[in-house]
């Protein structure tokens, strides 16, 4: 046998810790049902269902997608193109409050687009098996989530047809551009970010596209046919790309990092009180990280529950763990909240006394209050719990929660942060949301529909990475007890 | 490579005397609150007028505000200093960092921090960044119905939304005069350029001349015992001195 | 003289497919005439293979490099051309290790795409062997050999439990 196996009891199955009691082929079944890597189908089944996934689609399907693409016209490029041409005074914006609801609702999509790059890299590089299903779902909210970050952050601009003048390109104007700003270092990050989880999103792609090209006729078959470049699975095209697959698993997770970080400097480095804290990096890292995985649980349960044989491909055990996942970092999110507010609460300046105070008992508290509840209590109340976690509507709720929790969050840190500076004189208290408001709206539309395009277009789970999975799973019997064993097939 | 001008290493090291070459000092003992300079400001430099409501919304434009602040609870209110805040053109700029296309720039000439209207994109980070909060917005293209279009300064470039702007030390007119001066071939004289606002001033109390002539009104001022400057301890270097405490009870 | 034919030999598990390795080295094709397609990637090693050299890893350390010096260029160098002094104090080092880092990142993983590309010949639409079942999970052997091997060959494959032995024709895929 060339295939060594390591006899290492796999993370999932606690089940081992009930007694034998009911026969071992029970318990062998159980552990099939429960765990997709124990549950093999022949390849070419697997294919069918997954091709028949994408293009299957119901009268249903299209009625949504067509309410979304009305709403993102109007909500989304058409409020943008009246604020365009009329000015940003249609916004809620005001002195001292120069930033609002555009940098919250970017900051917002930003976090939700490091969901992927978790999913598929960093359990990747962890070698965390429960990943395979649904890391392509994942790595596809990277990339579209950026892209509703980009409008934002355009929409907030105040001349925004200019804004290739941020683009460091030698031009005849003799003008560049600064790169000491920390707004120039979010271009270049979330640049990098947006091209380096595209090219990860495509490269595992590659094989499931020569696996559609395999399988489709007419307009389909000419499409993949120029997307899956010609690919036939030789060694040396499977070396290439399992070699670029690691390096680009490791390299995407120090950027990932670095991205978040970036952005949250754009609100550290300024002399704000409030801003100027030196944990706001992590701090927003952790952020982020929150709000991406909670959007991978609802997208998971979004695809299973409506899209075809996807209960085969993502079963309770990856909600499960997903569950897990959403607890661990809500911690860690209240842990650096923690820090933050225990620093400026204890040793702060007169200043920051007064924002916190604001933050707590302003006309914004009841935010304050909700982010507390949705980010922290409600996850600690609900996730601990087998059961519940491995309840699609209860994990979606929470999901969801926490989505409104990580937005209210954004919302204290900037539009009412900036109501309290150090000229007393120039303190706001009124803020009114203006049409930053459908715009919003409409990149939720946007990012909704551009995935549901997405699904209908290129196969949503990476089969060969199921399979390989599958191929390295197995079930053998350790005295009476059936285990689960994981080999190192790289 | 074009040879940089002498700039220190940290912020802690900018030399005491490199003062710059043009200040304020602004007497709040003088101020009467009568806001004349708000409004000279505003007719000297195309400044459009928001109306009511947006003005209560925090979307005014002046370049200069003049502040209430009182010590005391009513009735037995002590002192009731008017304190105007314009742009403080700090020697350290926050402001000029953080903006992405060098729209906002230190002036080598003047030593005063310039805003290039025609650079700014308008993401307004330098208006978050700025201790003073001194800077404004142009959120939208207000009106200027005739005959108030009569009333502009052709000396101004008139702004269109999107862009920052802020207080300029009447930039235009340190210009005119000295250029006015070097066609003469002398230096400019103290007190031969006044910004709008000490020239509106009723109290004199806005002063403005050289800072790095020892012999100017506005140099002395700001080695006054009453002299201090805002939020000194954040290190920007402002070239506004404010003198104050010298209200009754306070003297001695 | 023989001519060189081109037979594809395709397994549907891989105890076959190792066996059959070994069984074509006894029949004196070497491994370099022999290639592996499959549906899921496995290793040399499962084979009984000299592992694949790939200059991916060359791309990525060359692309780190190229990078590294763009950012020293863009946050260090582009001052220094045409120095513009904001803020009261010059480019320091926290803003040039924060560009310099996004740049060798950038270069390094673009270099790595390319580099996938280029050595696997991608993108490659001319007609090539292959056939559609491999990617429902087969693994193939591409074999060049003599004619005169070809009957030996076929006949080996399909003892050993080939599910299909043929000639391999160049199709558009």
């Amino acid at each position: 046998m060339a295939i060594s196996a390591s006899a290492l009891p796999h993370a999932q199955s606690e089940e081992h810790a009930h007694p034998a009691s009911h026969g071992t082929g029970d318990h062998e079944a159980e552990l099939r049902k429960e765990h997709l890597m124990l549950d093999p189908r022949p390849r070419g089944e697997m294919n069918a269902m997954v091709m028949d996934s994408m293009t299957t689609t119901s009268w249903k399907f299209w009625l949504v997608a067509g309410i979304l693409a009305v709403i993102v016209a109007v909500a989304l490029f058409g409020a943008w193109g009246y604020m365009i041409s009329e000015g940003l005074y249609l916004s809620g914006k005001n002195r001292p409050g120069y930033w609002s609801l555009f940098l919250v609702h970017t900051v917002f999509w930003v976090g939700i687009s490091h969901a992927g790059t978790f999913v598929s890299a960093l359990l990747r590089v962890f070698k965390v098996e429960f990943r395979r299903p649904f890391t392509r779902a994942a790595e596809l909210m990277t990339t579209f989530a950026l892209a509703q970050a980009g409008i934002q952050i355009f929409a907030h601009m105040g001349r925004v047809w200019l804004a290739y003048w941020m683009f460091p390109i030698p031009n005849q104007r003799q003008l560049w551009v600064n790169f000491q700003s920390p707004l120039m270092w979010d271009f270049l990050a979330i640049n990098t970010y947006l091209l380096s989880s595209t090219m990860y999103l495509f490269l595992p792609l590659i094989p499931d596209l020569a696996m559609a090209r395999d399988r489709s006729t007419g307009w389909r078959k000419s499409v993949y046919r120029i997307l899956a470049l010609g690919f036939r699975g030789t060694e040396a095209e499977w070396t290439h790309l399992r070699i670029a697959l690691n390096i680009f698993a490791f390299a995407i997770l120090p950027v990932m990092f670095s991205v978040h970080t970036i952005v949250s400097w754009d609100f550290a480095v300024a002399m704000r009180p409030g801003w100027s804290s030196t944990i706001f990096g992590p701090y927003f890292v952790i952020g982020a990280l929150q709000s991406g995985v909670a959007a991978v649980a609802m997208v998971v349960i979004a695809i299973r529950y409506t899209m075809k044989h996807m209960d085969y491909f993502i079963r309770k055990e990856h909600l499960d763990a997903i569950g897990k996942l959403m607890l661990v970092i809500s911690m860690g999110w209240a842990y650096f909240f923690f820090n933050d507010y225990m620093i400026q609460w204890y040793g702060g300046d007169k200043f920051t006394d007064a924002l916190l105070h604001f933050h707590e008992a302003g006309p914004g508290g009841w935010i304050w209050f909700m982010m507390l509840i949705t980010n922290v209590a409600i996850p600690w109340l609900v996730l601990w719990n087998k059961a519940w976690r491995r309840n699609p509507a209860i994990l979606f709720s929470v999901g969801l929660l926490i989505n409104v929790g990580m937005w209210a969050e954004r919302y204290i840190i900037v539009p009412v942060s900036l109501q309290i500076n150090r000229m007393p004189f120039l303190w706001g208290q009124d803020f009114k949301p203006g049409i930053e408001v459908p715009i919003f709206i409409g990149t939720i539309a946007f990012f909704v529909l551009l995935y549901m395009l997405a699904s209908r277009f290129i196969p949503l789970v990476p089969v060969w990475e199921v399979q390989e999975g599958q191929m390295a799973h197995s079930i053998r019997k350790y005295g009476k007890e059936p285990v689960v064993t994981v080999a190192e097939l790289e | 490579m074009a040879s940089l001008p002498k700039i220190p290493e940290y912020k802690a090291e900018w030399a005491e005397g490199e003062e710059g070459r043009w200040g304020i000092a602004i007497d709040m003992d003088l101020c009467t609150g009568c806001q004349a300079c708000v409004a000279a400001c505003s007719m000297e430099n195309n400044i459009p007028f928001v109306g009511e409501e947006d003005a209560a919304y925090g979307r005014q434009m002046s370049w200069i505000r003049v502040e209430r602040l009182w010590e005391g609870e009513y009735p037995e209110v002590k002192a009731t200093p008017f304190q105007p805040v314009m742009c403080q053109q700090c020697g350290s700029a926050p402001c000029e960092s953080v903006c992405p296309v060098f729209a906002t720039v230190h002036s080598q000439a003047e030593q005063i921090n310039l805003q290039v209207y025609n650079r700014c994109v308008g993401t307004r980070y330098c208006a978050n960044n700025c201790p003073y909060v001194a800077r404004v917005f142009n959120w939208a293209d207000y009106e200027r119905p005739e005959p108030l279009s009569n009333q502009l300064n052709p000396d101004v470039t008139v702004r269109r939304r999107g862009v920052m702007e802020k207080c300029t030390f009447c930039i235009q007119r340190i210009h005119k005069a000295s250029d006015q001066a070097k066609a003469e071939g002398r230096e400019v004289r103290d007190g031969e350029v006044q910004p709008a606002c000490a020239q509106a001033c009723p109290a004199d109390a806005i002063v403005f001349g050289r800072l790095d002539d020892p012999e100017s009104r506005v140099s002395k001022l700001s080695k006054d015992k009453r002299a201090t400057h805002l939020l000194e301890d954040l290190g920007t270097q402002p070239r506004v001195t404010y003198l104050k405490g010298g209200y009754h009870g306070n003297l001695g | 003289m023989t001519e060189k034919n081109l037979l594809l030999a395709i397994f549907e598990d891989i105890d076959p497919a190792a066996h059959a390795v070994d069984k074509l080295r006894e029949l004196g094709v070497t491994d370099t005439h022999v290639t592996v397609i499959s549906g899921t990637p496995i290793t040399e090693a499962m084979l009984g293979r000299k592992p694949q050299w790939s200059n991916v890893t060359r791309f990525a350390l060359g692309g780190a490099f190229l990078g590294l010096c763009v950012g020293i260029f863009l946050a260090y160098g582009t001052p220094n051309l045409y120095p513009i002094i904001v803020g009261g104090r010059w480019i320091g080092v926290p803003p040039t290790i924060v560009v310099m880092f996004e740049m060798t990142m950038l270069v390094m993983l673009i270099s790595t795409f390319i580099g996938v590309f280029l050595d696997s010949r991608f993108p490659n639409y001319t007609p090539t062997q292959y056939v559609p079942e491999i990617s429902d999970g087969r693994i193939a052997l591409l074999i060049e050999c003599g004619g005169e091997l070809e009957i030996a060959i076929e006949s080996a494959m399909k003892a050993i439990g080939a599910e299909s032995v043929k000639r391999a024709q160049a199709e558009a895929l």
